[in-house]
């Protein structure tokens, strides 16, 4: 059985963001819940922007780094979303073309909400494991934009974001512990986008089906894993991140039930060893459902001591609900490449919205609805933010829907407008 | 049950280690006269202090309550009502 894994891994996660207590704030919030959150900015999606668009963006850097016969090795693309466009037609149709991908490639979407992009990477990983092609790639891409609710606690974590990861026999970032997935879905109404516009559902429900499928998934993973243990496998942990407060409960939680007597310091100090450096990039983003889990891998990556092989135990989670542990194993030179990408420094670059040009950046992207047949984007609208974002590099932006096709533009240096 | 029923032995075992998990969680709930009629929001729990009320109390009373019934309960007494209709259940 081949070595599989992830070659290569970027994020998107917006030009703009706004601050968490600033929000609280406006929004005349109870900030002593900001605590509970443990938030402190997130990303906001410009009018012009969607989750292909986002989806483009965070792989772009990626394809531009193959070479032209590395390219027209990738024969398979997902994209893991709940941010979709359309019943009928995938996202992957639109970032397949925009990527400049090869045609003999298979493309589709999946849906579960945030464990989409978990169903996408251990899909591409099983082909690329069962491909009797040396070299043979594919890409996995995570992309979800939020159309955030006004006014309620959960508008400070609803972030916009898309991760990318090339999956092929050459991991790089990560290699799969072949075997090593344990899985807890059943059926629960926790969370769900009953409408392209609206977020449902029930938090603290959401919260406690998280940690029994941390549980249930860990359990399943330890009887397929002989000798597996929740503290001493892993050197560390990234997991599904709808704010950092939650993956901190559910720690903590988790550690009560699988280590009896353990003392409060002793869990705090393990969630700072092993999940601190996961939650640093989602303290910055917010959720980004599908991509979340792959946020919190490549913050780990980058903000984590790897000064060795480590083993990282990786949870997803998705509403509704479906999750999965499974474990990879990580390098010095994992760590090199993902910096090498400069996701942090993407972060630090983003735009500070004011909670003005928040709620008119919300208002804006409110008038293209679900469904609409024509729609013309004024992409000057926001010129503050647009003329300095869009002079250092190239960003794809939504332009139109004409007869409801998306046209894409790539705007920044050297794009043709 | 209703608000006129007399709580039963059982009622207040359960509802005194809904208290006790609850102080644990919110040292500052020790000086509130916590009462049936209270819901962990009234006593300024937050989702991740609910959730560990709510687990710690199905550890202590040795029993596992389906996730959805625990957080349909509004407050402490329709908490132990679900509490105890698991109990007797399981009985």
């Amino acid at each position: 059985m081949k070595q599989v894994g992830i070659e290569a891994i970027n994020a998107y996660c917006g030009e703009t963001y706004v601050d968490v207590p600033t929000l609280f704030a406006a929004r005349g919030l109870d900030d002593s819940r900001i605590g509970n959150l443990m938030m402190a900015r997130k990303s906001v999606a410009l009018h012009c922007e969607d989750a292909v668009s986002f989806a483009v963006n965070a792989a772009k850097p990626i394809v531009d780094a193959l070479t032209e016969e590395e390219r027209s090795s990738i024969e398979l693309l997902i994209v893991g979303t709940e941010s979709g466009v359309d019943f009928g037609k995938s996202l992957a149709t639109y970032v397949h073309d925009h990527l400049g991908l090869p045609r003999s490639c298979r493309l589709f979407e999946t849906k579960q909400a945030c464990y989409s992009g978990t169903a996408a990477l251990q899909t591409a990983a099983a082909v690329v494991a069962a491909s009797p092609f040396e070299g043979t790639k594919a890409l996995v891409i995570s992309s979800d934009v939020a159309r955030p609710v006004p006014h309620t606690y959960v508008e400070p974590s609803q972030g916009a974001g898309a991760m990318a990861m090339l999956v092929s026999d050459r991991p790089v970032v990560a290699a799969f512990d072949h075997g090593a997935n344990g899985f807890h879905s059943y059926e629960v109404m926790d969370t769900c986008r009953p409408d392209p516009e609206r977020e449902a559902g029930d938090t603290d429900l959401s919260l406690l089906t998280y940690i029994d499928c941390l549980k249930g998934a860990f359990a399943d993973y330890a009887r397929k894993v002989e000798g597996a243990d929740f503290v001493d496998t892993f050197d560390l942990l990234a997991m599904h991140t709808p704010f950092p407060g939650m993956v901190k409960g559910a720690h903590r939680a988790a550690l009560r039930k699988l280590r009896r007597g353990i003392s409060p310091q002793a869990v705090e100090d393990d969630f700072t060893a092993r999940l601190g450096a996961a939650v640093q990039y989602p303290q910055q983003v917010g959720n980004i459902y599908a991509g979340t889990v792959f946020l919190a891998l490549a913050s780990t990556l980058d903000n984590a001591v790897v000064d060795r092989e480590r083993r990282v135990g990786v949870f997803s989670y998705g509403s509704g609900c479906a999750s999965e542990f499974y474990s990879v194993v990580v390098t010095p030179d994992s760590q090199r490449a993902v910096r090498a990408m400069g996701i942090r420094e993407a972060l630090d670059a983003r735009y500070r919205l004011s909670m003005q040009e928040y709620d008119e950046l919300l208002a804006a992207t409110a008038e293209l609805k679900f469904g609409a047949r024509d729609f013309t984007f004024d992409l000057d609208r926001f010129p503050q933010i647009t003329k300095e974002r869009f002079t250092g590099g190239r960003r794809l932006v939504l332009e139109a829907v004409r007869d409801y096709h998306r046209e894409y533009v790539w705007l920044g240096q050297g794009a043709a407008r | 049950m209703t608000r006129n029923e007399e709580l039963t032995v059982t009622d207040e075992e359960i509802f005194a280690v809904l208290r006790a998990q609850i102080v644990d969680v919110l040292p500052e709930a020790a000086d509130v006269e916590i009462t049936p009629d209270h819901s962990m929001r009234d006593l300024g729990a937050n989702s991740i202090d609910r959730m560990d009320v709510v687990i710690a109390a199905q550890e202590e009373l040795g029993v596992k309550v389906p996730n959805s019934e625990l957080t349909g309960a509004g407050d402490l007494r329709s908490l132990v009502g679900v509490f105890r209709r698991s109990l007797s259940a399981r009985a």
